[in-house]
């Protein structure tokens, strides 16, 4: 029992910070933008956190900061995409490698060191305990006890389908991606709303961010994102943007990371650490055989 | 042409302004230390010949990207070519030995290969599945990392080393060098030759470009566009498979963990900043492979950490991209001026949003 309870936490950890960013992903996905910043978001988050954390001494000035860093290379992208208009896609890699150089040039300035960063200092966001549920046999140990980043991920999905569907935000959100020139004719900037989403993203990334070197481990390691935001990519790419059905998806992500973990008994740690990576091939496959087919009725 | 080659001086100039200015708000004396950097990669023959030998792969798989970019498959999968091509000839470089004449071309030929598999797994994929070749060959990329890390941990690693790498690939497979100029300099330069033939003088490389700037055009003018893609694909990964090779048999002789982390997604961005220019690419190779060669020396000399450049590298692609295409809107608009005033209208009874749009449309 207690081996399936720490397979279902694993997940819930992994899935964390691929669901926040999916959500920044998926309101930039609707408004028409090709965003692949978001690792590049996810990565400064991270050493930014890891700073505020630890020159302050506490977790909220970690995360303030987690998502502040993630915020510049979003306002770096606003500049370059929206102000000068270059192309997206090369804004969004040009990005990416900008974040790997800008962290480990300061990892290699403020801590001297080179690879990681780790030290007593670091204060990690604290897991909370609902009184009252943790004391449910099983459940209590899933439902409770988690990290804060966890339960504010939960309620970024509920918030960002509200926001999206339900909010005349939301509504001039969709018409920026699906007829941009219609919404700017009826007198609604689409830069404005594209700027608005991006700001968000950049949150949301931020705190993605701040749970990979605040709250999944206590540390700060070049590169750490790994990938992550190109998952989250597919993820929304997937579901075709919808809130619920990336939280979905993201648990499945992190079923594949935390089963990978459990397979490094019988499998070399190379092979469980591709999993995640076979997991979003296999997931784009079957998402193409259904297409395939749903086209094939039509 | 000379319009081109202003916009990317002038961009490179900017961002290496910017680096300037980065160095004084830290406290470093910024003419000191790109002086250290360029002395250090091309004051004397030696250090010029280093920095040769280092801008290959950067080259190769810069040439890779822009091939691909320039003719429609958007292959972001160089790492991941470049990781497959280097282990395959490792395999090749252990496990086969012929006189240097033979093993040479064989080790070349097999880096391709591996590359061209990698690639041809998510050409497949396409092929089969219409499954987006952009997220495919960045999964593939990770994959290809695991996967070689876990050779040369296992089946291919050394007993004696303290950390995972190959044994070494045998002597008759290393590059020759003449002095310190390392001859696979003249294998990219062959490689740069042929593929700038294909790419502007052949009918295939016509089909591959038109396919690139417009793919429905092309495809009702009779090209066949799968086929093309699927050619497309697998050149680009040989290119990427080669440069792990070249890298391979020129360097450290053998596959040690991280090798290749710091070449491939270079060659992306060098293919980005040169705007998928064959030429260029071969341009932008040699600076960048300036830039890295010389951190090293700024960091001996001046105390800057050679990190400063990987930051520098990304400044400079977003810096020119976003020059040219600013520089191209300034273009269009001043034509759009002087045809309004050739048409006699005055400039200020002129929406002037309605010029902006249409610029951006061009």
């Amino acid at each position: 029992m207690n081996i399936m309870i720490g397979l279902i936490n694993g997940m819930i950890a992994a899935a964390t910070p691929i669901l926040l960013a999916a959500l920044g992903g998926t309101l930039t996905y609707y408004a028409g933008i090709f965003n692949i910043a978001m690792e590049g978001m996810m990565l400064s988050g991270a050493f930014f956190a890891v700073l505020g954390s630890y020159f302050f001494h506490s977790w909220i000035v970690g995360i303030l900061f987690g998502v502040l860093g993630a915020i510049l290379i979003a306002l770096i992208f606003i500049f370059f995409s929206i102000f000068l208009k270059v192309d997206e896609f090369v804004t969004g890699v040009g990005l990416n490698l900008f974040a790997v150089g800008l962290t480990t040039y300061l990892l290699r300035q403020i801590f001297n060191v080179k690879g990681a960063f780790t030290d007593p200092g670091i204060v990690p966001i604290p897991k909370i305990q609902i009184p009252l549920i943790q004391n449910i046999p099983v459940l209590g140990k899933i439902l409770s006890g988690q990290n804060l980043i966890v339960y504010i991920a939960l309620i970024a999905v509920i918030f960002i389908t509200w926001l999206v569907f339900k909010t005349r935000f939301g509504l001039r959100l969709r018409a920026a991606g699906y007829n941009s020139t219609c919404l700017d004719t009826s007198g609604v900037s689409s830069n404005l709303i594209r700027f608005h989403s991006l700001m968000l993203c950049g949150i949301l990334c931020g705190f993605a961010g701040s749970f990979l070197s605040l709250g999944y481990v206590t540390l700060f390691t070049e590169n750490m994102s790994a990938g992550r935001g190109w998952i989250s990519l597919a993820a929304v790419i997937l579901v075709s943007g919808n809130p619920l059905g990336i939280a979905l998806v993201s648990l499945l992500f992190g079923f594949a990371d935390g089963l990978g973990l459990f397979l490094q008994q019988s499998l070399p740690s190379q092979f469980t650490s591709m999993v995640p990576y076979v997991a979003t091939l296999i997931a784009l496959f079957i998402y193409s055989i259904r297409k395939k087919k749903k086209e094939a009725l039509i | 042409m000379k319009r081109n080659l202003f916009v990317n001086l002038a961009g490179v100039l900017i961002a290496m302004l910017l680096g300037a200015i980065v160095m004084l708000i830290q406290g470093y004396n910024p003419a000191e230390t790109y002086g250290a950097l360029f002395g250090y990669s091309l004051a004397n023959f030696y250090s010029f010949s280093t920095t040769l030998r280092n801008a290959v792969p950067l080259i190769l798989t810069g040439l890779s990207a822009s091939v691909a970019f320039a003719s429609g498959p958007v292959n972001l999968g160089q790492p991941g070519q470049f990781l497959i091509g280097a282990i395959f000839c490792v395999i090749g470089g252990l496990y086969v030995d012929l006189p240097p004449f033979l093993m040479i071309p064989f080790l070349l030929l097999i880096s391709m290969l591996g590359g061209a598999f990698w690639s041809g797994i998510a050409a497949l994929l396409k092929k089969f599945f219409r499954m987006d070749e952009f997220i495919t060959t960045l999964m593939l990329n990770m994959i290809a990392d695991y996967l070689t890390y876990w050779a040369i941990t296992y089946p291919l690693f050394e007993p004696r080393a303290n950390h995972p790498q190959t044994p070494l690939i045998t002597k008759n497979g290393f590059m020759p060098k003449w002095g310190n100029f390392n001859t696979n300099v003249i294998v990219m330069l062959l490689v740069f030759f042929v593929i700038w033939f294909i790419f502007n003088r052949t009918i295939a490389g016509y089909e591959w470009r038109i396919s690139g700037k417009n793919s429905l055009f092309a495809r009702i003018g009779g090209v066949k566009i799968e086929k093309n893609y699927l050619s497309v694909m697998l050149l680009t990964g040989a290119l990427a498979g080669l440069a792990g090779g070249l890298v391979i048999m020129s360097g450290p002789h053998r596959f040690i963990k991280g090798l290749g982390a710091n070449y491939a997604w270079d060659g992306i961005m060098i293919a980005m900043v040169a705007n998928n220019g064959i030429t260029a690419t071969l341009l932008y190779g040699l600076f960048f492979s300036i830039l890295q060669t010389g951190s090293l020396g700024m960091e001996l000399i001046t105390a800057v950490p050679s990190e400063l450049i990987t930051v520098l590298q990304a400044v400079i692609v977003l810096v020119v991209v976003a020059g040219r295409g600013y520089f191209e809107l300034m273009i269009a608009k001043i034509a759009t001026r002087r045809k309004l005033k050739d048409r006699d209208i005055h400039p200020q009874f002129i929406d002037q949003n309605a010029i902006n749009r249409e610029d951006t449309k061009l």
